[in-house]
């Protein structure tokens, strides 16, 4: 057995312990510091901003699509980011130009679609 | 905690593969063809992952990595090539896209 | 922790593709930040790439075949010959797209970056020696030719066409890849080279799972290169998408397809070299006959290109079994397994190969070229725009494209003096020596039959009267430019292969041969 076994699991704590202050304390600083006006928009039931009755089967305006596929391509590139930051110290500057090089890939990629207007929302 | 015997989890790949091959062939809804195709993709990515922790070797789990990003890129031209069709069709039932039949 | 080691040594096979992939970046930020009216300099930015990168392919093409990238990759003058290979057609190709695309008022940057970027994957698929490293090549340039095929958006066909690419395209991936990852199970390595070993021992113990692995990466490629019975997406996605992508699609994509192919089988072979030959040689005979078959009653000549290039794939297919000892023949004897001395009678049959990929690259661009010409912007998409009698009488108004596409119909045919008959010569050679005498005389009759369709183009421009309304498109340097060359390549490799041919007959030319 290790000496500690509570050791590792302590910054664990302090986290879930922070975390849970700020979830109590966020919306009580909310209730007494916020001005509140009621109005009927606000008092609907809130549906992520779609309207909350109704037919389901509704379509969307093509930019929702447009937005997501950026952020689906963009974000899965993360996932060879993580194992690079992991063994960041490890790699050294082989690891960091061959990042550099992925990342200056995607760079190009950035900046086509924003100068292409895909970034756009009202268009 | 236990770890899931390897079978386990090649069987269920297996099945979720098979679920989507059969899936491409029978269902009309173009959409529903789509995510049958990203279901064999990721019944790949478990059969590699089962086989990974069952060899102890980390290729498979790298080969995930890089099949999930491939499948994403392959989403976006997909679901960009179903809007065209939608738009030129205004449907995505694939029993009426019968243009090119001789 | 050993780190990776990556030297100059290790990028210098992957020039090409680097050169090609920075062309296509310059493509897509030039589409963007030089918005200037003439778009003329797009095709100038894509055709140098290309030139560059075959020429860079070239110089490279006689050295040793060594392992890359820790054995993820390898550069033997087989990779090299397939990227000059690719490198040509999509010269052509680019060539004929500049005029195609300012007709339709289409020229963009992204047409041509993505070819680049197809190409790219063509290129480093030749070389991969690794089974993801094969998969994320083959998608590269799959992704990119889905989405060429819907690059114009005219009407349904091409939406359609690329839906049904895409489709059968990510199946067919997506069988590659389970086979993939069962023979990682049942090998542990996904290197191609540290695979042969386990599996031959796995062919044993667990003959199932790794018949079944072995079936479905077969599968996937059969999809990839068209061969019957996986055949079904070829003429519906060739004649829906933009010309000069059909020209793309039977040029470049095949040659790498093949490629592929042939550099998986012929690790995964040696575990078991008779049962693939055997299924190599089964659909070699499927898709010879039914490609010429189902070619034989079309009028459209794009789809009859389309089921023309099914059964090319065919006789290539016949030259990737020739790889392999037959069963019976006394062959099998001299090559203990194929493992001390795997390649004892192949070189033939990989300078077949290999030759036949440039002579259909050649006719094939050539052929779908000029069909591009004649296709004209008012037609749309309608099927009379590549129908027969649109060549009736092309003699007469435009002699030199009507000799050109008899020389491109002679090659597909195999009729000499052109390169088409040399590569059918070598194939069905290589062929024969290796024990498929019968495969050899199926592939001489259907290459017989087949020259019915060919011919019968040929007949047309050169016999029947012109129609009396109809205006011809003018002519523009770039699609003379690409005509011309490939004419000229296919009558001269036709007469004189000689240098080519030596190339590809020298030792060493695949790596983990001799």
């Amino acid at each position: 057995m290790s000496p500690s076994p509570v050791g590792p699991y302590l910054p664990l704590a302090v986290t879930l312990l922070v975390s849970g202050l700020m979830a109590a304390a966020l919306p009580v600083l909310a209730h007494f510091l916020g001005p509140r006006r009621a109005s009927k928009v606000k008092s609907e039931s809130f549906e992520c901003g779609s309207v909350s009755e109704g037919s389901a089967r509704q379509r969307f305006a093509v930019k929702f699509y447009v937005v997501a596929l950026l952020f689906i391509v963009f974000d899965i590139e993360t996932v060879f980011l993580y194992p690079w930051a992991v063994n960041f110290k490890a790699l050294g500057w082989f690891g960091y130009a061959e990042v550099a090089a992925f990342a200056a890939t995607l760079l190009v990629g950035l900046a086509y679609v924003w100068k292409k207007g895909a970034l756009e929302w009202e268009t | 905690m236990l770890p899931v015997p390897l079978p386990h989890t090649l069987a269920l790949a297996a099945v979720l593969f098979c679920l989507g091959m059969v899936g491409v062939m029978v269902r009309r809804n173009a959409l529903v063809v789509f995510m049958c195709v990203e279901l064999m993709l990721n019944a790949a990515n478990l059969t590699f992952l089962a086989f990974a922790q069952a060899h102890g070797d980390t290729t498979g789990h790298v080969s995930a990595f890089f099949v999930i990003a491939v499948a994403a890129a392959e989403a976006s031209v997909g679901l960009a090539i179903v809007i065209a069709v939608f738009r030129s069709r205004g449907t995505v039932n694939l029993e009426e896209l019968k243009t090119m039949k001789h | 922790m050993t780190l990776p080691d990556l030297t100059a040594a290790d990028l210098q096979p992957v020039l090409p593709a680097l050169v090609l992939a920075a062309g296509a970046s310059v493509l897509l930020l030039s589409e963007v930040f030089l918005t200037t009216a003439s778009r003329s300099h797009l095709a100038l930015i894509a055709l140098g790439s290309s030139v560059l990168a075959g020429g860079v392919a070239l110089a490279t093409a006689f050295e040793p075949a060594h392992a890359v990238f820790q054995g993820l990759a390898v550069q033997d003058p087989f990779s090299s010959f397939v990227t000059v290979v690719v490198c040509l057609g999509l010269a052509g190709v680019v060539l004929l797209s500049a005029d195609f695309l300012k007709q339709r008022q289409a020229e963009r940057g992204e047409y041509y970056a993505l070819m680049l970027f197809a190409a790219a994957g063509m290129s480093l698929l030749a070389m991969s020696a690794e089974l993801i490293t094969l998969f994320i090549n083959l998608e590269v340039l799959s992704v990119s030719t889905y989405a060429l095929t819907a690059f114009l958006r005219r009407g349904p066909r091409p939406a359609e066409a690329a839906f049904k690419y895409f489709i059968l395209g990510a199946f067919s991936a997506a069988l590659f890849l389970y086979g993939s990852a069962l023979l990682y199970g049942v090998t542990g390595t996904t290197r191609l080279a540290d695979m042969v070993g386990p599996l031959r021992t796995a062919m044993h113990t667990q003959p199932w799972l790794a018949t079944c692995a072995l079936a479905l990466v077969a599968a996937g490629f059969a999809f990839k290169v068209a061969a019957v019975p996986f055949h079904m997406w070829a003429p519906d996605v060739y004649e829906g998408a933009p010309t000069p992508v059909t020209a793309l699609m039977s040029a470049g994509v095949k040659a790498a397809a093949f490629a592929g192919l042939v550099r998986v089988f012929l690790f995964l072979g040696r575990a078991d070299p008779e049962v693939v030959a055997l299924a190599l040689s089964a659909l070699a005979v499927l898709t010879m006959v039914g490609g010429n078959l189902l070619a034989l009653p079309q009028r459209n000549v794009k789809r009859m290109l389309a089921y023309s290039s099914i059964a090319h794939a065919g006789y290539l297919l016949l030259g990737v079994a020739a790889l392999f000892p037959h069963p019976g023949t006394g062959v099998l004897a001299a090559t203990p397994l194929m493992l001390g001395s795997p390649a004892v009678n192949s070189a033939d049959a990989y300078k077949g190969i290999l030759f036949y990929l440039l002579a259909y690259t050649v006719s094939s661009v050539g052929a779908f070229g000029v069909l591009s010409v004649l296709e004209r912007h008012a037609d749309g998409d309608g099927a009379t725009a590549w129908d027969l009698d649109r060549f009736s009488g092309l003699a007469q108004r435009r002699p030199g494209w009507a000799v050109a596409m008899a020389a491109f119909m002679l090659s597909l045919a195999g009729i000499p003096p052109t390169v088409g008959f040399m590569g059918k010569l070598l194939v069905f050679r290589a062929a024969v020596d290796s024990g498929l005498l019968g495969l050899a005389i199926i592939g001489v009759l259907a290459s017989a039959a087949g020259a019915y369709y060919y011919l019968r183009i040929v007949v047309y421009m050169f016999m029947r009267p012109a129609p009396a309304e109809g205006v011809l498109p003018e002519k523009y340097w770039a699609t003379e430019l690409a005509l011309v060359a490939s004419a000229v390549a296919v009558v001269a490799l036709g007469v004189l292969p000689g240098r080519v041919a030596d190339w590809l007959s020298q030792s060493g030319m695949f790596f983990g041969t001799r």
